[in-house]
């Protein structure tokens, strides 16, 4: 063996750029790993897949797949709209992200890594981080979604920056909770079976709970859909509280996964105490049930709509509505002058009052019909507007020009139904869809229940024939016969057979008890 | 020698067994080859030196900087370089994305001259051709030269080598022992190895190790001179040898003390790893 004295104390590498030191350095090395990360999580095949899905449904929806009320967008629903569809890249995260902290460990790199300067707690933070870009992309495709709604000329409402942030904050907590549990449980494969577990234990408290308030607000995405969408000020979201819980739920398993992986300095602790308390605020604040004042504000929004409405005048009748939608009153006059201008006797000239109502008393994903006004001239219409409710609404005009009233229109048995439908859809752009999408079965035969915004009316299959023989035939040639009859046609006395022959339609067949005129209705 | 690692006392003990036994050594600048049975404790104690698992007991120094404090242990690993007995792979990476993510986790964080050192270390080990091409297509021995290009990374400089050259056909043995002689010219290199001819070729310096303990430090010709006079050839195997086996020459090598007037021969490496071992080991031709 032989001996030596000196011992050099420090040998600089040579050729290479140091490594780093300071704290800003080892930040920055975590910011490049994170930066690797994140490209190789947005290359992951299941990762494309899933985006590619997630854009392509959310393209779809936006360019081809709406129905005709996308073109007159609620902003307060469009918002919340974006989160479920944000489940998709949040599933696919958790999943990616808990692989890519488990590659090392999957294909023994462990040994060598292990030794490496950087930290495991460090390489924690950068799997952490490396879920951004991912998050960002889903708050691109949320922005997007918003803004294409909200510069449509038909848009109304206020959308919600809290609501908008549910959807990307999922996919950032469903990352870092991947990058936790891949930390907790170094087991490969465990994500997607903890996806199902998670899945169903949702389902199942969901289900011991009766879907109570707090209990769903403890998911990421909450959303409540109801028949009509609520003014902003009536929603009663604790959205701000829901968007705190998440940041807070997100800090908080960075935190926990940082400490299981041995970072326990002490900005982490800190860290941590402060996501404990922002999580337990927004749990706090998310929490408790509707508050009573929004209840009495949507009873009363309900109940008497006139105090919180603006009304404003449009030819011979009068448009009330609620604030967020009297840009919409235009939409709805000229509807009705359509309508008028096809109908005989003194319809033509009727002053109507058109009235916005909901029923906001079973809250945001009731389903409530709204009862059937008994006032003379007055119609109801919606919240929403497009698509089916155009010739919904047309159908609540006529019934109310033919019948007098909502609620008498709903009782109508007889062949004023006759001159109702087709006031009402020989106005609409494409009448025999009109005739479809109005009628409950979506039929153009046979005996079946028209939609209107208050006051279904019943169409019975002789009378259906009769409508869909008109709207066939051009409607100036029908308007005449229209007006020229209109008396005995809006008689509850006249016969159906009778309609048709005043109307020039042959009809063959027997009819029903509605269709003699004699105001008993079909069983 | 101007030692820039230093070991003293080190010990371990794995479960009932002593894995390192009051270990101590001095190791300079080229290769070191540590040899020594299996189980002897190589492995343990280039695991220790690399920080990977701590020691009960003793202390050791790389190139100054002590690993018993966090920050002493960073400096350290900032100064290693470690190719451990069966690497693994990220398989679906290229081997320059395999060699640059290694050198993010040494934190060389300057984006451009990280890929520099990349390509400098592939081209070093000879991989630069198939720096683009996916790990699980690489032939073994191409994979083993990916690992020492990870291990060079950062030029450090100290540099553990774990039984590199296990499984590579000769050729590829070959190759590996000029990669390993380039990288052991100007830092510290600890070389464990079961084939003696690695050492011959390449160590300046070896280290014999069995049951924990280290049985020779020094040079390979000081290894070898422990065998002078101890060779022997013989036409019987000579139950007197320590060791003795059938050559191709049909006559048989005896390690261990010879009879009077034994036709000595001139001693090997191996002769000495042998006695130094004081192994009774009969291999036959």
């Amino acid at each position: 063996m032989s001996g030596s004295t000196d011992t050099i104390t420090q040998k600089a590498p040579t050729g290479v750029e140091p490594s780093a030191r300071g704290r800003e350095s080892r930040s920055a090395a975590v910011l490049a790993l994170a930066r690797f990360e994140a490209r190789e999580l947005l290359l992951q095949i299941p990762v494309l897949a899933f985006l590619a899905l997630y854009i392509g449904y959310v393209g779809w929806r936006l360019f081809i797949g709406g129905d005709g009320m996308d073109d007159f967008p609620i902003l307060q629903e469009v918002d919340r709209a974006t989160q479920s569809t944000s489940l998709l890249p949040a599933v696919v995260v958790f999943i990616c992200a808990n692989r890519a902290v488990l590659r090392s460990r999957r294909q023994s790199t462990d040994q060598q890594f292990d030794i490496l300067p950087m930290e495991h707690w460090r390489r924690t933070v950068a799997h952490a981080l490396s879920v951004l870009p991912l998050a960002a992309i889903t708050a691109l495709v949320v922005g997007f979604q918003f803004t294409w709604a909200a510069l449509k000329p038909g848009a109304v409402g206020h959308g919600s920056a809290a609501e908008l942030a549910a959807g990307p904050l999922t996919v950032l907590l469903a990352g870092v909770l991947g990058v936790l549990l891949a930390r907790v449980i170094p087991v490969g494969f465990i994500a997607p079976p903890f996806v199902i577990g998670v899945f169903v234990l949702t389902s199942l408290v969901s289900a011991f709970t009766n879907g109570s308030h707090w209990v769903r607000w403890l998911g990421p995405v909450v959303t409540e859909e109801g028949a009509d969408p609520f003014p902003s000020e009536l929603l009663g979201r604790p959205a701000a509280w829901h968007a705190l819980y998440l940041t807070g739920l997100v800090v908080l398993g960075l935190c926990a996964a940082v400490l299981v992986s041995g970072g326990r300095t002490r900005l982490v602790t800190s860290a941590t105490a402060l996501a404990l308390a922002a999580t337990a605020a927004g749990v706090a604040g998310q929490s408790p049930d509707v508050s009573g004042s929004v209840i009495a504000a949507r009873t009363k929004a309900s109940v008497s709509p006139q105090q919180e409405q603006t009304c404003v005048r449009h030819g011979r009748s009068t448009y009330c509505a609620f604030p967020e939608w009297t840009g919409r009153t235009a939409d709805w006059a000229a509807a009705v002058d359509r309508i008028q201008s096809r109908a005989g006797g003194s319809a033509g000239g009727e002053r109507l009052t058109v009235r916005q109502r909901i029923d906001a008393r079973g809250g945001l994903e009731s389903d409530a019909a709204l009862p059937p006004s008994a006032t003379p001239g007055h119609v109801t219409v919606g919240t929403r507007w497009g698509g089916n409710r155009l010739p919904e609404f047309a159908v609540g005009v006529a019934s109310v020009l033919v019948a007098g009233n909502e609620q008498a229109a709903g009782r109508m048995c007889d062949a004023r139904v006759v001159p109702i439908m087709w006031l009402a859809l020989s106005t609409q752009p494409d009448p025999m869809q009109s005739l479809r999408d109005v009628r409950i079965d979506d039929s153009i035969e046979g005996l079946a229940t028209a939609l209107a915004p208050a006051s279904p009316v019943s169409m019975s299959a002789q009378q259906t024939t009769v409508v869909r023989e008109l709207l066939q035939k051009p409607h100036y040639s029908v308007a005449a016969k229209m007006k020229a009859h209109w008396t005995e046609l809006t008689s509850s006395k006249t016969p159906t057979a009778r309609a048709a022959e005043l109307l020039g339609v042959p009809l063959s067949g027997k009819g029903t008890s509605a269709d003699s005129g004699s105001g008993k209705c079909e069983d | 020698m101007i030692a820039t690692v230093t070991a003293s006392g080190l010990s371990l003990r794995y479960g009932g067994t002593l894995a390192l036994d009051e270990v101590s050594l001095r190791l300079g600048e080229g290769v070191t080859g540590l040899l020594g049975p299996n189980g002897a404790g190589k492995t343990t104690l280039l695991r220790v030196l690399a920080t990977a698992v701590p020691a009960d007991r003793g202390s050791f120094s790389v190139l100054g900087h002590d690993p018993g404090t966090t920050a002493g242990r960073l400096d350290v690993r900032r100064a290693l370089g470690y190719l451990p007995q069966t690497p693994g792979f990220h398989q679906d990476f290229s081997a320059f994305e395999f060699v640059d993510y290694v050198a993010i986790l040494k934190e060389l964080t300057d984006r451009t001259a990280r890929h520099r050192e990349a390509r400098r270390v592939l081209e070093a080990v000879g991989l630069s051709d198939v720096r683009g091409k996916r790990i699980k297509r690489l032939s073994g021995g191409m994979r083993q030269r990916v690992a020492l290009a990870a291990a060079l990374v950062g030029d450090p400089g100290f540099l553990v080598l774990d039984e590199p050259t296990v499984g590579l056909d000769p050729e590829q043995r070959m190759r590996f022992r000029e990669l390993i002689a380039q990288a052991g010219e100007g830092r510290t290199v600890l070389l464990s190895t079961h084939q003696t001819e690695d050492v011959a070729m390449l160590c300046h310096r070896v280290i014999v190790m069995d049951a924990g303990r280290i049985r020779f430090e020094g040079t390979p010709a000081e290894l070898t001179e422990r065998a002078a006079g101890r060779v022997w050839s013989s036409a019987e195997r000579d139950p007197s040898a320590r060791a003795g086996w059938r050559t191709g020459t049909g006559a048989f090598r005896n390690v261990g003390d010879p009879p009077a007037g034994a036709h000595l021969l001139e001693p090997t490496l191996e002769d000495g790893y042998l006695l130094t071992l004081d192994a009774r080991t009969e291999v036959a031709a």
